[in-house]
């Protein structure tokens, strides 16, 4: 008798099928005690906290548990609406994975597949082990020997790392929009994330993927330009879920994104075809224009063509009808969004340009800063004492790199050679928030390099590969169980705030990381947290305050009723611009003349395919999910549950690959196992792997042990590598590895 | 009495899920035992690289005269007044006949509770004059529910790999035209 695929089906589905029959009645166990207090159903409004845009959510809380989340009607971010994680949210909340009590490690031992021997403890004990450690190494070693990774926010957290000295702070930045950011604060006047799809008439997009990312502000934006008549023109070496709203796809060399942009560029100044207006009295293109039309005379279409593969006709043809068929608009963002190659920090910078030069910058129809509301941080109402000066070296070596050092951001890419070759045994005590080691490229390398330090503390919503390697545990609350004031800064034509409310008690033991900001900064540095009488700081009464200077209410719990703030206001567009030394957008920056260079120039990208590694390696992030956050969440575990090896289907027949067969990637930095996904989207010279998978945590029930780490493909890199390949943006080069492929 | 429908706009679908997931949390719907009440299925045509993908999101298409409703042994399946088809829990035997037969697809097998379930149009919601969870999602117009006689004559009765809507009457329309060049 042969197993048909159907049989298999169906076997895999009764398997998992046992499983979550254990999962739904501890899943119904924890649900019970509230339903039988409470008996009613509530509308709440509340903030999305899965991705950066906050959409507003209408959420139907009935007799204490969350039923339902729908979009919240007048928010400009989401405008009513939810995507496909928005909608699942209630899962994370409700995941029995969760980490619910603060733990320690009993067995010394540390490793991914290592029982740590969890023991539960009390907070008390926890922060006092953590902040004893803290303690321990700032006074031996100095607080170069504090290592957080973590983001900045919230304030109150940041006013905690400030407190202490704290100079080693990492975030995921450098993967994400920090080239970006430093190169539109010398360009511009700083980082926009609102792109006015809607008034657009041209959209340029160099690998930004927004679709396929699902960031749905931008999503509708794209929707909306296509109802409104604008043409879309897309390069991306995948026909990507983007690409299916464009009128024309470019299927790109990669890498090679700025090669095109620097020949449009040549073509829009050698032609004049810029929009004269806001060039002359916006921007300092007459100060420069001798340099800046020598300069780019050498970047022609024909020589791009070359590079990218995009005819040379296509490429002036495209120049020609963005820059006179405006408002034009092309967007850069993050990773896969605006290609993370080494040269992508000259690639924001010509993109910067590009929108310069179509003359649409805070302008209907271009990039546009957000109209926000000023919200006092807790510095503005509690104003501290000084605090310690930054002394120390920094493990990620990004004092090599003055913008990004300015910027303030860490480096994930640097972070293990710092640790393990620049400066092995400095770090004494490490403080791990919301990051998992899956993020960074080659993520073995940063758990060896977390074994190295004495004293691990990892806070968390879920059981990560991380906390593998913890001496304590925090279990944090989710985003449905917090409270604070969100702005809209990703869409924000007029001023707005939406409240984020707790729809639930926080579940468990689980806390906020502003608690635990307010909890060791008692214990390290008391005389931070403390208001005028001297009586340490509330954090209740904190957001009551913010709430109060900022217009939005008598209360917090006055504003979390109404839920919704919008100013009536025109959108003026500015005429002067916050750009460093100048109020007038930079094309030629000056700044850039020492450790960067005043106009972008062409590079190629890090790894270029040769003998050995005759393949490009690109990833990208599923809809459905949020970088590696997300895989765990029941709902878009099933739509998306593992990755796999996408293959064009020449390549496939030339590499004797099959559908569903395994296949090894192997590139300078490893090697990973995955099925092959056969496709006609994707060019024949390149394999591409969705990122936020090969989760080994086995405490993880759905997520644990699915699919391979894209990053184990990905190789780190040296801050002395960024010197030397000019990348002072400071790329972590997500997007540079070249591969060979092997049936297995 | 009314008739209610779907019309499908696959060049505006964004590819979110926003309409599988908000199925899933407005119904309950069990996870890990593969019941899922709508899915969004993309397709590609062509060779690399003129290539095309189409989105469509699918769930029941409340039959005229669905195969499911012939086939079912004990009668469980019924269509109520307003077109839409539901089974019902407490006949269901768990045999999947109508799994076997219904050419879309639709019915799932629940092994967590031994019945077949899908998509009820959200009947609940419609009794209490909402639109069903994954319309109400969609943030872009791709899905969108309505009366059938409002929707009947727009776009097209069928797309490719979609079985022939003469079998079983789906009340589903398509509108196949792509964004008009620039």
């Amino acid at each position: 008798m042969s197993i048909t695929r159907r049989d298999l089906f169906h076997l895999a589905g009764a398997g998992a099928g046992l499983a979550a029959g254990k999962k739904l009645s501890g899943f119904t166990d924890y649900f019970a005690p509230a339903a039988a207090a409470s008996g009613s159903v509530n509308t709440l409004i509340t903030a999305c906290g899965i991705c950066s845009p906050s959409c507003g959510i209408q959420a139907t809380v009935q007799d204490g548990a969350i039923r339902f989340l729908q979009g919240l009607p007048g928010d400009q971010s989401g405008r009513g609406k939810l995507c496909g994680k928005g909608a699942s949210g209630a899962q994370f909340a409700y995941d029995p994975d969760r980490l619910k009590y603060p733990m320690k490690r009993t067995n010394p031992l540390k490793g991914l597949d290592v029982d740590p021997g969890w023991m539960r403890i009390s907070w008390q004990e926890a922060l006092d082990t953590i902040a004893a450690n803290l303690k321990g190494a700032l006074d031996t070693s100095g607080p170069e020997s504090l290592l957080f990774v973590t983001g900045g926010a919230p304030d109150i957290w940041a006013r905690f790392m400030n407190s202490i000295g704290v100079v080693n702070r990492i975030d995921h930045l450098d993967e994400c929009f920090l080239s970006d950011r430093i190169v539109q604060k010398y360009t511009t006047g700083g980082k926009s994330w609102c792109n006015d799809f809607a008034n657009s008439k041209y959209i340029l997009l160099f690998g930004w993927d927004i679709l396929a990312k699902s960031k749905l502000t931008y999503s509708q934006g794209i929707v909306d330009a296509r109802d409104n008549g604008a043409k879309i023109v897309v390069f991306n070496p995948q026909y990507s879920a983007t690409a299916k709203f464009a009128d024309e796809w470019y299927p790109i060399k990669p890498g090679t994104d700025l090669a095109v942009a620097l020949a449009m560029i040549n073509v829009i100044v050698s032609e004049s075809l810029f929009n004269l207006d806001f060039v002359t009295n916006y921007t300092n293109f007459n100060d420069y224009a001798p340099a800046i039309q020598t300069h780019f005379a050498q970047y022609t279409p024909e020589w791009a063509e070359q590079q990218s593969e995009v005819p040379a006709a296509a490429i002036r043809r495209i120049a020609r009808e963005f820059a006179t068929r405006g408002p034009g608009i092309v967007p850069a963002h993050k990773k896969t969004l605006c290609a993370n190659y080494q040269n992508g920090t000259q690639l924001v910078h010509a993109i910067s340009i590009l929108n310069i030069l179509a003359g649409t910058i805070d302008r209907p129809g271009g990039r546009y800063f957000a109209r926000s509301v000023s919200i006092p941080g807790v510095d503005a109402v509690y104003p501290p004492p000084a605090y310690p000066p930054k002394i120390g070296r920094r493990v990620d070596g990004k004092d090599k790199l003055p913008f990004v050092l300015e910027d303030g951001s860490g480096l994930f890419s640097t972070l293990s050679d710092g640790m393990l070759k620049q400066y092995p045994g400095m770090i004494k005590a490490c403080f791990i928030n919301a990051y998992t080691a899956l993020g960074f490229p080659s993520p073995q390398r940063v758990f060896d390099a977390l074994a190295t330090v004495p004293f691990v503390a990892v806070m968390d919503t879920l059981p990560t590969d991380t906390v593998s390697y913890a001496d304590i545990v925090l279990p944090s609350a989710t985003y449905l169980e917090s409270n604070d004031l969100v702005t809209r800064d990703y869409k924000a034509l007029f001023p707005q705030v939406v409240v984020r409310q707790a729809l639930i008690p926080a579940m468990f033991e689980t806390k906020s990381i502003g608690y635990v900001a307010l909890e060791l900064g008692k214990r390290l540095a008391p005389g931070y947290f403390k208001d005028s009488n001297g009586d340490f700081i509330n954090l209740s009464t904190l957001l009551d305050e913010k709430t109060r200077r900022a217009g939005l209410g008598t209360t917090f719990d006055d504003f979390r009723q109404k839920g919704i703030y919008s100013k009536d206001q025109a959108f003026v567009p500015r005429t002067t611009f916050s750009v460093p030394g100048t109020t007038k957008c930079q094309i030629y920056v000056p700044q850039f003349t020492k450790g960067a260079e005043p106009l972008p120039s062409w590079r190629p990208k890090r790894d270029l395919p040769d003998v050995n590694y005759p393949y490009y390696f690109l990833t990208f992030i599923p809809a459905v999910h949020r970088r590696n956050s997300t895989e765990n969440n029941p709902y878009l575990h099933e739509i998306f549950p593992a990755n796999a090896a996408m293959l064009n289907t020449a390549l496939a027949a030339k590499l004797k690959v099959k559908e569903g067969q395994s296949v090894r990637i192997t590139s300078r930095a490893g090697s990973i196992v995955l099925p092959a996904h056969l496709t006609e989207t994707l060019r024949p010279d390149a394999v591409m792997v969705a990122h936020g998978f090969g989760h080994r945590s086995r405490m993880l029930s759905l997520a644990g042990g699915l699919g391979a780490r894209d990053g184990d493909i990905i190789p780190d890199q040296s801050a002395g590598d960024m010197v030397n390949a000019l990348n002072y943006g400071g790329a972590a080069c997500i997007m540079d590895a070249v591969v060979k492929i092997e049936a297995v | 009495m009314a008739q209610y429908g779907w019309l499908l706009d696959s060049k505006r679908c964004i590819e979110c899920r926003a309409c599988e997931t908000a199925c899933k949390q407005w119904n309950n719907v069990a996870t890990g035992v593969n019941v899922r009440y709508r899915q969004v299925n993309v397709r590609e045509a062509g060779q690399f690289p003129s290539v095309s993908t189409t989105a469509l999101s699918l769930a029941c298409n409340h039959c005229e005269n669905g195969w499911c409703q012939k086939v079912c042994p004990v009668h469980a399946i019924a269509r109520r007044s307003d077109g839409i088809v539901l089974i019902d829990a407490s006949k269901c035997i768990g045999c999947q006949m109508c799994v076997k037969f219904c050419p879309y697809q639709v019915p799932k097998y629940n092994s967590l509770v031994n019945k077949v379930e899908k998509c009820t149009m959200c009947a609940d919601r419609i009794d209490q004059n909402l639109q069903p969870a994954c319309a109400t999602m969609c943030p872009t117009g791709a899905l969108q529910w309505g009366d059938w006689s409002q929707l009947q004559s727009q776009g097209s009765g069928q797309v490719a790999t979609f079985t022939d809507p003469r079998y079983t009457t789906p009340h589903i329309r398509f509108i196949t035209d792509g964004w008009p060049a620039r």
